[in-house]
C-alpha cells in the first residue's frame, strides 16, 4: 500500500493554515503553536486509516501517559508482588534507574549483554516491523537485533530452550490487531531498566493494534507464576509511524563499553558508595 | 486575552518538551541543572551506545582539567542531524551539559535532558532533537 505522506501533510497543513487565518482575523494568531501542539499530541489530525494486516515500518515508542514506579525504559504498570525466587534476584541486582538506582552497578547491559525482550521494546530507539510469508520480524536498532514472530500457524513449543529474545507466535485476531504469544527467554535478562527480572516460563501476550495508519495502542500483559504472584499488566503504550527513520547497526561492543567505562562511568561513580563493573 | 495565552502556549511548548524527552535517567548525573562548559575538543568518539566528547576546559587559574562528556548513540544522533564529522579535535565549543552529582569533570549531554547542546564559536549547534520527525513536518510547510 502506497501512501502520499506529502500530499497528507499538506492536507493537514492546509486546514491549520485555514484554522490560523481565520483566527488572525479574531485576533488570536498567536494560539497557533497550541494548536500545532495539541493536534499533534493527541493524533486529532490521524493520517489515514488502518491498512489491513500490516504492521510494517519503522516504529517509535511515546512516552507513556501515566507514571509508575518502574516506568523508565521498563514496561511500568501496577507491579504485582514478587515471590521469594523473584526477591532474592532483585535483592542483588543493582540498576542504573528506578527508585533504586546508584552509579556504577550490575545491569547486564554495562557489559553489552544482551537485553532481551520486552526491555529492548522499551529502549528509546525506534524499531522496524517487516511481514514474509510465515513470520513477523521485528528489528531493533540495539545490537541490530531480529526477533521473529511466526505466523504460520504452529503452536509455542512445550519446552523451549531459554532463548534470549525467546521465541514466538503471532496472529491476526481481526483486521488490524496482531497479537503475539511467547515463552522460552532467558532469565538473565532483566524486564527493564529498573531491574525486575523474570524466570524462563515467563509467557507474554502483547496485542499491537494498529488504529490508524500512523498509531499503534500497544498493551503487553506478563505472566510468570514462577516471579510475580499475580499477571504483571504493563503500561499501555501508543507506537508512532516513522516513516524517515531508519534503523541502524546499533551494535553495543564490549571492549567500546570496557573503555567508556573506565573514561566516563568509573569517575561518575567514584565516592558514591557504588562500585562499578569491570 | 491576547496577554494572558502567551504563557499558555508558552507552557504547552514546555510541557510538551518535556513529555517527549524525559526517557532518560542516569544517576551518576544530576539532570535537574545544565551547566555552560566552555573548551577545546580534543576526541570526538562515535561508537554504541554512548558517542563520547573529550574536552580541554580551562578553570579559573588557568589550569586545563580534562572532562569526558557522555552523549547518545550514533542511531540517535544521527537522527538528530549528527554525523562522526560533527565534531573534530581543536573545535572550539560551549557545551551545556549535566555534570557528574559527585563533582567529578564527567558529564552527560543528550535526548534524555533538553536544553543540553553544543555551540561552536560560530555560533552553530547541535542539539538532539529528532529530525526524522520534525522533516515530517517542515517539508510540507505550505
Amino acid at each position: 500500500m502506497r501512501i502520499d505522506l506529502d500530499k497528507e501533510h499538506r492536507s493537514l497543513w492546509s486546514r491549520l493554515g485555514k484554522g490560523v487565518r481565520r483566527w488572525q482575523g479574531m485576533g488570536l494568531a498567536h494560539l497557533a503553536p497550541l494548536v500545532l501542539i495539541l493536534s499533534i499530541s493527541s493524533g486529532a489530525n490521524a493520517q489515514g486509516p488502518a491498512p489491513k494486516h500490516d504492521l510494517s515500518g519503522v516504529w517509535a515508542l511515546q512516552p507513556a501517559h501515566e507514571t509508575s514506579e518502574d516506568d523508565k525504559q521498563s514496561p511500568g504498570g501496577a507491579i504485582p508482588p514478587m515471590t521469594a525466587w523473584a526477591k532474592a534476584r532483585y535483592d542483588l541486582e543493582k540498576p542504573g534507574y528506578g527508585k533504586r538506582a546508584a552509579p556504577g552497578g550490575n545491569d547486564p547491559i554495562l557489559e553489552c549483554d544482551p537485553m532481551g525482550f520486552p526491555r529492548i521494546l522499551y529502549f528509546p530507539t525506534p524499531f522496524e516491523f517487516a511481514q514474509i510469508s510465515n513470520r513477523v520480524l521485528q528489528m531493533f536498532e540495539r545490537d541490530h537485533v531480529v526477533r521473529e514472530i511466526w505466523t504460520d500457524g504452529r503452536a509455542l513449543p512445550s519446552d523451549p530452550d531459554p532463548l534470549w529474545y525467546g521465541y514466538s507466535v503471532g496472529k491476526w485476531v481481526d483486521d488490524t490487531t496482531f497479537v503475539i504469544e511467547s515463552t522460552g527467554y532467558d532469565d538473565r535478562t532483566w524486564l527493564g531498566a529498573a531491574g525486575f527480572p523474570h524466570s524462563e516460563t515467563m509467557r507474554l501476550e502483547e496485542r499491537y493494534q494498529r488504529v490508524d495508519r500512523d498509531t499503534i495502542n500497544f498493551t503487553l500483559k506478563i505472566d510468570d507464576p514462577q516471579a510475580y504472584t499475580q499477571p504483571w499488566i504493563a503500561l499501555p503504550r501508543v507506537l508512532k509511524l516513522r516513516p524517515r527513520a531508519e534503523i541502524r547497526q546499533g551494535y553495543c561492543v564490549a571492549s567500546e563499553e570496557q573503555a567508556f567505562t573506565k573514561r566516563i562511568r568509573e569517575p561518575g561513580a567514584l565516592n558514591t558508595g557504588t562500585v562499578p563493573k569491570n | 486575552m491576547k496577554k494572558s495565552a502567551r504563557p499558555l502556549a508558552l507552557v504547552a511548548l514546555l510541557v510538551s518538551a518535556g513529555v517527549l524527552f524525559a526517557h532518560h535517567g542516569n544517576s551518576a548525573y544530576d539532570e535537574t541543572v545544565r551547566v555552560p562548559i566552555k573548551g577545546t575538543v580534543t576526541e570526538f568518539i562515535w561508537t554504541n551506545p554512548h558517542s563520547q566528547i573529550y574536552l580541554d576546559v580551562k578553570d579559573s587559574s588557568g589550569k586545563v582539567v580534562k572532562w569526558g562528556i557522555e552523549t547518545n548513540s550514533p542511531g540517535i544522533l544521527t537522527r538528530a542531524g549528527w554525523t562522526r564529522r560533527s565534531l573534530k579535535a581543536g573545535d572550539e565549543v560551549t557545551i551545556t551539559l549535566c555534570p557528574a552529582k559527585n563533582g567529578q569533570p564527567v558529564a552527560y549531554i543528550g535526548s534524555g535532558d533538553p536544553g543540553t547542546k553544543v555551540v561552536f564559536a560560530d555560533g552553530r549547534q547541535l542539539d538532539f532533537v529528532d529530525k526524522t520527525v520534525e522533516k515530517t513536518v517542515d517539508k510540507t510547510v505550505p
